[in-house]
């Protein structure tokens, strides 16, 4: 790669800390692919005050690991499923659920399809196969049912349980 | 592997988040305040010793309280004006100098707060692309018990609309008619309701687990008199048998019940068809007959063939097609009763065909098929290949599938007339034959199934379904059902090819087969006696 002889992108995060990338890097994100076309050659660093630092670098790491990957096309493929997940990406997602929320946002903003759909099939994980009460558990909510309303649910649910 | 960065980083963020569980209520994502950002180049006060008895602060053994709270004040004072990294350089000496009980404490009670409500939190559009990736109802439904705000949440359409698409629920479907009205409707307000897709997945997901390893029988006729099922359409609103004994018999699709019988015919019943009342049928009296249901009468007869018709179709309620072992094809206006067109051109009985738009292709006992325009009686093309008879054939306004005695089916091109392909694989007569879009299934007289793809001309599945001939089978996008004269009838999962369960017990032998979303109809020999099941899969009343 003649990565030195590639124009390097400069971002600004929240709390106004630099970051320099790589254009292709930036590029995964389609937000930033259209700003840079729109800016063309520029200096300026991109403020991106809706990232903090520590969710740039985690986004910065995603997208240099996946530089060089195919673009998504966007109809939606109706067999996807949360169970393709390779190891990087499913080491890249161990993190506390505080980063991978801010992380879900932070790709939604900055428009990376495939990081988004990493870290809601992640999210999405979490929930599979798990009781009413172990889903709670898992993201600390409280049951704020009352014993009827609970009942009626449970009713309402009935049918695609013993199938 | 994580770098020593990430590790640092992801820390760095969960201290963000910590941050920002201590505000009071966090409800739709906001960009987070960093206090300490502004705050750079603070000396930090000589922090006191920490005392073991910091935590928990309920225990003020030592000080007296109001001591207590003094210094607690001054730590927490002390601790909003230092940066970041003098925080966590003083909760690292905090937690060094903890013990066990201590710390499990502190795990405890930061735990929680690490702990987002995703679905809550996030905005709905992300909540629901999380939905997205879980195509298993069982969890949807669990997680409709979480919370009320959950419970909400799965109550949206998006969600259940997916679920559809990815389990192919599609809400119209191009080989079954759409749904009748639910029986566990509660009330008529309710079915006035607008359209569900919820109600619309339990639904069909129920029919669905019925299919698999539920449903019951509707009801069961046994025939006074013995004779052979020759013909059977189950559709809109009836269940048509058309028999060797020169009856036709008509049933309720919804309960099963006998409603009628159509009696003229002087030999047996060979052929049949009908569109909402007007029914056409022919055999071996060489009459086609044109009845109306609803009055049960007879309103035309019409002859012309010399000898048996073997095959019959309407191409709407105006315009039927018969095919005789005469070798002829006859059009006719079967509401006027009238012969518009005779297609002669086969050399032997015309043995099975198929309209489509203004076509009709025939299928005959001299190995050739013919493509006919039905609007003005000429013989398009002429389609020969076959070594043997031909049996079966299907049809669907482009392709046309051949079934023959010589083991193999063909595929002609409607426009061109020239074949397409040979399917070679059955070891004997290719007798049954369905064709949807670019999937055809073909049953032989060797017991087997085979089902093809026909833009690879591939077969793509092999089952050996019966130990007999297939005497008819029927698809749709999930499975396949199959009889044979083995007396089984088997249902298939198209996807898979994998066998699922016997549909009805044991007979002599199936004669006839159909099926619609909801119900099953099978026609079959058993104890020497006639008999019709009708299975029903749809949701009961609980």
């Amino acid at each position: 790669m003649s990565s030195n002889e590639q124009k390097k992108v400069k971002l600004t995060s929240s709390e106004g800390t630099e970051f320099q990338v790589e254009r292709s890097v930036a590029e995964r994100s389609v937000l930033l692919k259209n700003m840079l076309e729109d800016v063309g050659e520029n200096d300026m660093a991109i403020p991106l005050p809706n990232v903090t630092g520590p969710i740039l670098t985690k986004v910065i790491d995603y997208c240099t690991h996946h530089r060089n990957d195919p673009i998504q096309n966007h109809d939606d493929d109706p067999k996807k499923s949360s169970e393709d997940i390779d190891d990087w990406d499913a080491e890249f997602c161990k993190v506390d659920q505080g980063t991978l929320f801010e992380l879900i946002l932070a790709a939604n903003y900055l428009d990376i399809k495939p990081l988004l759909d990493l870290t809601c099939k992640t999210v999405a994980n979490m929930i599979k196969n798990k009781s009413p009460e172990e889903i709670r558990a898992t993201f600390n909510i409280a049951n704020d049912f009352t014993p009827e309303e609970e009942e009626q649910v449970r009713k309402e649910n009935e049918w695609c349980e013993e199938r | 592997m994580l770098k020593g960065k990430d590790i640092k980083d992801s820390s760095l963020g969960s201290s963000i988040s910590q941050e920002k569980q201590t505000l009071p209520i966090m409800q739709r994502p906001i960009p987070p305040e960093i206090p300490w950002v502004t705050t750079t180049n603070f000396h930090s006060l000589p922090t006191p010793a920490p005392s073991p008895q910091l935590f928990p602060p309920v225990n003020t053994e030592g000080f007296p309280p109001s001591a207590q709270e003094e210094f607690s004040r001054t730590v927490r004072m002390g601790f909003q004006n230092m940066n970041n990294l003098q925080r966590q350089r003083l909760l690292a000496e905090l937690l060094n100098s903890c013990n066990t009980e201590q710390l499990v404490f502190v795990s405890n009670y930061i735990s929680p707060r690490l702990k987002r409500d995703f679905l809550k939190d996030l905005p709905i559009e992300l909540s629901l692309h999380i939905l997205s990736f879980i195509n298993d109802p069982k969890t949807l439904s669990r997680a409709s018990s979480v919370s009320k705000f959950w419970r909400s949440l799965l109550n949206d359409e998006f969600t259940w609309k997916n679920l559809c698409v990815r389990h192919h629920f599609r809400r119209r479907s191009s080989t079954a008619p759409e749904l009748p009205p639910s029986p566990t409707s509660e009330s008529p307000s309710s079915r006035n309701n607008k359209f569900s897709y919820k109600d619309h997945f339990r639904r069909r997901y129920i029919v669905e687990s019925n299919w698999k390893h539920g449903g019951r029988t509707l009801v069961t006729h046994i025939s006074p008199d013995i004779g052979v099922v020759t013909s059977l359409q189950m559709c809109q609103s009836y269940i048509v048998v058309g028999m060797d004994n020169k009856k036709i018999h008509i049933f309720d699709v919804s309960d099963g019940k006998y409603i009628k019988t159509l009696s003229g015919h002087e030999g047996g019943v060979w052929a049949l068809q009908y569109i909402d009342e007007v029914l056409v049928s022919g055999g071996c009296d060489r009459e086609v007959r044109v009845w109306d249901i609803d009055t049960a009468k007879c309103k035309h007869v019409l002859h012309g063939h010399t000898s048996t018709v073997r095959s019959l179709k309407m191409k709407d309620k105006k315009i039927a097609v018969s095919g005789s072992r005469d070798a002829t094809l006859r059009v006719w206006n079967i509401e006027e009763g009238l012969l518009l067109h005779l297609l002669a051109g086969h050399q032997a009985s015309v043995r099975c065909m198929e309209i489509c738009g203004d076509i009709v292709v025939s299928g005959s006992y001299d190995c050739s098929a013919r493509v006919w325009d039905i609007a003005t009686g000429e013989c398009l093309h002429v389609l020969q290949g076959h070594y043997s008879q031909i049996y079966s054939i299907a049809f669907d306004g482009e392709k046309i599938v051949t079934g023959s005695l010589d083991s193999t089916a063909r595929v002609w091109s409607r426009q061109t007339g020239f074949c397409l392909g040979v399917l070679q694989g059955h070891t004997s007569l290719v007798g049954q034959l369905q064709l949807h879009e670019s999937i055809l299934v073909t049953g032989g007289s060797d017991g087997a199934i085979r089902i093809w793809d026909l833009d690879t001309y591939r077969c793509v599945q092999h089952i050996s379904a019966h130990d007999n001939s297939v005497t008819c089978l029927q698809f749709d996008e999930k499975r396949i059902v199959s009889g044979g004269n083995d007396g089984h009838v088997k249902l298939w999962d198209i996807e898979t090819g994998d066998f699922i369960r016997e549909m009805t017990s044991a007979g002599n032998a199936i004669w006839r087969l159909a099926f619609q979303e909801t119900k099953a109809v099978v026609l079959l020999q058993r104890e020497g006696k006639t008999v019709m099941e009708v299975l029903d899969f749809d949701a009961q009343k609980s």
